[in-house]
């Protein structure tokens, strides 16, 4: 169990915050029964908060940490967009809010299929128009109510859910995405080109949700909490399918790892098709959605430009979380409606934007922390490998990341040894260490031969008799119990002086080249 | 009806289409890019041709020469901007893909900015009228596209199998990796394919440009259509892509005809699909995992 002690830092701990990690993660205090208090979900053992429980090694005082603020800041984020809009903003402020919030909900729900599914479906937007031109057309020609058209819009985005599902089933990858984008602009062309909906203008003239006694404005924030509403559904929905058993199948067969997963009896075929079908037919409700809201459906739902929109904001915020959707949402529609004075330049703002977050940043706005540490990390072991050179002193950023302090002076004056014994290594002193064995040495000589005898076991020189004053080698120990020695080189000593000077020179050879 | 007149209908849509079809194809063989860009660079073309036209000459061959270099221009700009700074990046296919879709989306909307949504038209550069070939009558745009493109084309595919940079291309396509560690320049090797393939698009602009008009999202339809081919065709193979279109050809020519110009896109998807179900890797499409 030696392990070595003078130069290597202690084995991180598993715990997530060290000393002199600067974790800005907020500390409650709390002990004794406080520290094993958990708020959990009514009916269920699920908490919302991850709480660590230590003592902080500076001052010794128990604490408790929040290791993970995302619950805390949704909540905070979903009342301010709960109650900032309708009391602050003008109609056209309500309409935008609206907007973001239909938008913020396609999106979540179309990270399902992207991030959950794997499935790389550009007829997201695609699958919303069926809905919605499902239902507007049910609403126009049969009369169906708004409440109607809300139930049936679910059941056109199966419907087209499956027709789009049947190519998933053998297509890889790109080869579907591209087939998607087909797929939306067929729907477009045949769209324009069928007069009973409506041709270019689109199908308009449906029911809506607004009472007919209510005024322009009430209608506009009823408008904007049904969508807030829709929102909030398809944040639950996300979560639902994302974080439980369907979620969990599919992320234990990720991209290379199916043939494994499917060895593990996962049908992550099936479970796929099944998260695609369930966030299709979510889409055709944003769908119905949008029909009643808007009073019709258009042609623009199918317009590359619009899905380009739809994917700059899940780029923008970042591919695979359902809070990437939504900021990359607020951050694009923000654009999109505020400088809505400068006409196309906005959208080319908006692309350019898109095009520097696929450019510079991998996993769009959420993936800044983990690239950053991924940085952060390669730097640092850079600058490890350069001042090990310099004989193995700790740096300072090094240290922030050593819980003992120990070891950091221990390693500080290894060095400064090490570096003196340099200066006293001479060809004198060589040959006198092959003249002196079982004689007086010099101080000079003592003082090397002990900093040599202390250091750690693990890949110490060693001289293996192979047979007693004849035959000698030179090993290194492994320094683990039940691990044998390795042979070091084909060297045979005759006698065991000779072997123990060829250590000695192995010994100076790595002291002078540290 | 004519079934000459379908015939050259048929063959003179596959050749533009065929143009397009090829340049996604060699472009994700050789690059490993989806170049969804292609459509911004068909418009590009045609605005390019159209100056052209406006201000230096209506002779149809100075006109498809300008078509052709603003094409080859607006694909090395692609090529800067969304491989170049990409390639050795991670999750390099998705992010040029997205980069790509950037770029028309940036390109679309500063069309639309500077021309405004008016369509312009080019000249009749290959004249009005048809000549007689045997029974069929075949009029002079239809002819032209089809002997352009099969030039463009053959040049091409000559310049591919005859040159030093050809040589490389294929290299880069067979092997990447191996290709760089032989002193194949990825980075000059690869805007000469843009270039290429820019220059492709941009001839499929002018020759389409001859029977539709120019506007700042005339690109999506041909990008969906070429993009469809070279999926039918196989990624990666320019053969592949070549029957591919003929075959899409003839079903929107015989679409046209018999059903009504409505159902073109429903019988093509629906033809494609058919076909990638039976070879999810199109036609002749190679296997994926060989560009790996």
């Amino acid at each position: 169990m030696a392990t070595s002690t003078d130069s290597q830092e202690q084995p991180a701990p598993s715990v997530a915050s060290t000393v002199g990690n600067r974790s800005w993660l907020p500390a409650l205090s709390g002990h004794g029964g406080a520290s094993w208090h958990r708020w959990r979900y009514p009916l269920t053992r699920r908490t919302p908060l991850l709480i660590e429980t230590r003592y902080n090694s500076t001052t010794l005082a128990a604490e408790r940490r929040i290791l993970n603020p995302a619950p805390i800041l949704w909540v905070i984020g979903l009342a301010v967009l709960a109650i900032a809009p309708p009391p602050i903003g003008n109609n056209s402020f309500i309409l935008s809010a609206t907007s973001f919030a239909m938008y913020a909900a396609i999106n979540v729900i179309w990270m399902l299929q992207i991030g959950t599914a794997g499935i790389f479906s550009l007829a997201s937007l695609a699958t919303v128009g069926a809905g919605a031109y499902g239902s507007s057309y049910l609403s126009v020609y049969f009369g169906f109510p708004w409440w109607a058209m809300w139930l049936s819009g679910p059941l056109f985005g199966l419907l087209f859910g499956i027709v789009i599902a049947i190519p998933a089933i053998r297509l890889e990858g790109f080869y579907y995405a591209l087939l998607t984008v087909g797929i939306a602009e067929l729907c477009r062309v045949y769209v324009i080109q069928d007069q009973t909906l409506g041709s270019a203008n689109g199908l308009l003239g449906t029911d809506s949700f607004v009472p007919s006694g209510m005024s322009d404005r009430g209608g506009l924030i009823l408008g904007y909490y049904l969508a807030f509403v829709l929102l909030l559904g398809a944040l639950v929905l996300y979560r639902v399918v994302n974080g439980q058993r369907l979620g969990r199948l599919l992320r234990a067969a990720p991209e290379r790892q199916e043939a494994f997963a499917e060895a593990l009896g996962i049908n992550y075929r099936a479970t796929r098709i099944q998260v695609f079908m369930i966030s299709s037919a979510a889409l055709g409700g944003v769908g119905a959605f949008y029909a009643t809201l808007l009073h019709g459906a258009t042609p623009t739902l199918f317009t590359m430009d619009q899905l380009l929109l739809l994917l700059a904001m899940i780029v923008v915020g970042g591919i695979g979380t359902a809070e990437g959707a939504v900021v990359g949402t607020l951050i694009v529609v923000l654009f999109d409606k505020v400088f809505i004075g400068l006409g196309p330049i906005r959208l080319i703002l908006i692309a350019s934007i898109m095009l520097g977050t696929v450019l510079f940043l991998r996993g769009g706005l959420f993936g800044i922390p983990a690239q950053y540490a991924a940085w952060r990390g390669k730097r640092l072991s850079e600058r490890r490998g350069v001042h090990s050179g310099k004989g193995g002193e700790v740096m300072p950023e090094e240290a922030t990341e050593i819980a003992d302090k120990q070891a950091i002076y221990l390693r500080r004056f290894d060095a400064r040894v090490r570096a003196e014994l340099k200066t006293l290594i001479s060809e004198d002193l060589i040959r006198e260490h092959r003249a002196t064995f079982g004689k007086r040495r010099s101080d000079a000589l003592e003082r090397v031969l002990n900093y040599f005898r202390r250091a750690a076991t693990a890949d110490k020189y060693a001289v293996l008799a192979v047979k007693p004053f004849a035959e000698y080698r030179i090993v290194a120990l492994s320094g683990q119990r039940g691990v044998p020695p390795r042979a070091v080189d084909d060297q045979i000593f005759t006698t065991v002086e000779d072997a123990l000077h060829a250590v000695f020179l192995k010994r100076v050879q790595d002291l002078m080249e540290s | 009806m004519d079934p000459y007149y379908l015939f050259v209908t048929a063959v003179s849509l596959a050749s533009i289409y065929g143009l397009l079809a090829i340049g996604i194809s060699i472009i994700w063989s050789s690059l490993g890019m989806i170049n969804l860009a292609q459509g911004f660079t068909f418009t590009v073309s045609g605005y390019g041709a159209w100056l052209v036209a406006q201000n230096v000459s209506t002779n149809g061959f100075v006109v498809v020469l300008g078509g052709v270099i603003t094409g080859a221009l607006a694909g090395a700009l692609t090529g800067l901007l969304a491989f170049i700074p990409l390639y050795d990046k991670p999750n390099f296919p998705l992010r040029s893909l997205i980069a790509t879709l950037a770029i028309s989306l940036m390109g679309g909307q500063f069309l639309l900015w500077l021309f405004t949504p008016r369509v312009k038209a080019l000249p009749k550069i290959f004249g009005v009228g048809s000549i007689h070939i045997g029974p069929a009558t075949v009029s002079h745009d239809k002819i032209g596209s089809i002997v352009c493109s099969a030039i463009l084309l053959l040049l091409t595919l000559a310049w591919m199998k005859g040159s030093r940079r050809g040589l490389e291309i294929r290299a880069m396509m067979q092997n990447p990796e191996g290709a760089a560690l032989v002193g194949v320049g990825l980075r000059s090797t690869a805007m000469a394919v843009m270039m290429v393939t820019g220059a492709m698009a941009g001839l499929a602009a002018v020759l389409l440009s001859q029977t539709y008009f120019i506007s700042p999202f005339a690109g999506t339809t041909p990008l969906v259509k070429g993009m469809v081919v070279a999926l039918a065709g196989g990624l990666g193979s320019v053969a592949g892509a070549v029957i591919a279109a003929v075959l899409i050809g003839f079903v929107e020519a015989f679409t046209a005809v018999q059903l009504g110009g409505q159902y073109v896109l429903i019988t093509q998807f629906l033809f494609i699909i058919a076909v990638l179900l039976v070879r999810p890797r199109g036609i002749a499409g190679m296997i994926e995992h060989s560009r790996e």
